[in-house]
């Protein structure tokens, strides 16, 4: 006959955690305050939303024109991001690299994870000045910090075999690591690298906001000019229309690339 | 006669507590074909990764004749491919031991390419060469792990059920091709089978191992029949 489990059993980590979370969210509840006066909330709400309409398509030319410098802080940061990650992650990566070098390349990540991307860009303005390098300078260093943790763990779930055999077949170190272990890698990577352009579009366009270039700025300028809330929602539905083509392009190569290397799993 | 390429005098394995051979005496001589069969567990897997040096003999020795490690190259049941690259990439990665990582950094040497196309040419794959391994069948990717240990240019092959997921054709197609490879350069070629009827075909040499009995192996020439 079945043995009936004592009612705690099915409290694995998974479920306290679970259970941890929800308890801490309801609790929190009562000290989430408005700010004690009688506001109309969705009256306000539908007054505000209403200055978002008709968009101004008048600032169109110059909103496109912040939204290229935007995309070029991007694409820049994240190929120069890419670079210095894939180095770093050699480094970070516990099957490829040495103890004494693995923690501390780690806790540099670490470091460069804990400033968001809008300090990282306050610091550039502060050094280089109120310009796009500095939204270049921020976005690198933002993005290195998440691309070689990424990478890195990529290379470790990445099987060795392939790696292991070319040592035995009589490659180098350097040669295995390049045919063996970066081919199994690369495509996870890729899907990655596709992933941080997408999240730096979004990013440059609020760091610009603290005058390191692109978009942001015009946002700032218009949420601060009175009866500008129309011209803000043209930037906003730019910014929207490239975020939603970046993503469709890049879902589709995640997806072919998906294809391509679980062909074998029906085989 | 030439000397015996590799071969083992009065070899032991033990797999945790249990014999899976004593007293082996095997000699791998140039220009032959040594087939090696028993049931699973018989331990034809561990006598090939004992001879490719992988893993030391409990007792006995191994007499190593080659000039180089590199002369000695083996076709794992797993295969052990880049699933993420071509098919050429995979089978040129067996031929990086003759360049350095400078000469083969961006791409490989134009004679190198030749040879690995020809090499999946004779194995059937030249419609399949750019394409990624992982999208190659099992039997496939069985043929592009032989042309990889090929390109090294081994002197003595082994290979470990290196047509186990192959259809009739072309497990014949591939044994053939390995056999006359190797034996064109008076290497030899030493393979793992299961199936009898190939043993019968291309092997010149058979050592039964007995899952049973670790002393109980025997081997056998095609012509001279039971030696020892």
């Amino acid at each position: 006959m079945k043995q009936e489990m004592p009612w705690h059993s099915r409290f694995d980590l998974l479920g306290v955690t679970f259970l941890l979370f929800i308890i801490g969210a309801l609790g929190s509840l009562p000290s989430i305050e408005g700010s004690g006066r009688d506001l109309n909330y969705l009256g306000n709400l539908s007054r505000f939303a209403s200055q978002f309409f008709p968009p101004d398509w008048s600032i169109l030319d110059r909103t496109l024109e912040g939204l290229f410098e935007t995309v070029k802080i991007a694409l820049v940061s994240t190929f120069l991001a890419i670079i210095l990650s894939i180095g770093l992650s050699i480094c970070a990566a516990s099957t490829i690299s040495p103890r004494w070098l693995l923690w501390p390349t780690r806790m540099l990540l670490n470091v460069i994870r804990t400033i968001p991307s809008l300090l990282w860009a306050l610091l550039a303005v502060v050094i280089v000045g109120s310009n796009p390098l500095a939204g270049v300078i921020a976005l690198t260093f933002y993005s290195v910090g998440y691309l070689a943790k990424f990478f890195s763990e990529a290379f470790e779930a990445a099987n060795t075999d392939a790696q292991e055999a070319l040592r035995s077949l009589g490659a180098s170190p350097l040669q295995a690591f390049q045919y063996g272990l970066w081919p199994n890698a690369r495509p996870i990577i890729w899907s990655h690298c596709l992933w941080m352009l997408e999240y730096n579009v979004r990013s440059a366009s609020i760091i610009g906001y603290v005058g390191a270039g692109g978009i942001g700025l015009h946002l700032k300028l218009y949420a601060e000019s009175a009866n500008s809330w129309n011209k803000f929602s043209l930037v906003m539905i730019c910014i929207l229309v490239i975020v939603t083509i970046l993503d469709f392009i890049g879902e589709k190569i995640r997806k072919s690339i998906r294809r391509k290397l679980e062909g074998n799993s029906s085989k | 006669m030439q000397p015996p390429l590799l071969s083992t005098q009065g070899l032991g394995l033990q797999i945790e507590d249990r014999w899976l051979l004593k007293g082996l005496n095997l000699s791998l001589n140039p220009g032959s074909f040594v087939a090696i069969t028993g049931s699973s567990g018989s331990g034809k897997t561990t006598l090939l990764r004992t001879l490719a040096g992988e893993i030391t003999p409990e007792i006995g020795n191994i007499d190593n004749q080659l000039d180089s490690p590199t002369k000695l190259a083996m076709i794992c049941q797993d295969l052990q491919l880049a699933d993420g690259a071509t098919a050429l990439t995979n089978v040129l990665g067996g031929s990086l031991g003759r360049h350095s990582f400078i000469s083969t950094l961006w791409r490989f040497p134009p004679d190198e390419r030749k040879e690995a196309s020809r090499l999946l040419s004779l194995f059937g794959l030249a419609e399949k060469e750019d394409q990624w391994t992982s999208t190659l069948s099992r039997g496939e990717r069985q043929r592009v792990a032989a042309c990889r240990t090929l390109i090294t240019r081994p002197l003595v092959l082994l290979a470990d059920e290196p047509v186990s997921s192959l259809d009739p054709f072309w497990a014949d197609q591939v044994l053939s091709n390995l056999k006359s490879t190797i034996i064109k350069r008076k290497g030899c070629l030493v393979c793992a089978l299961h199936n009898d009827e190939q043993v019968e075909k291309f092997a010149d040499t058979i050592l039964r191992l007995d899952s049973t009995n670790p002393e109980g192996w025997k081997i056998e020439t095609q012509k001279l029949g039971i030696e020892s």
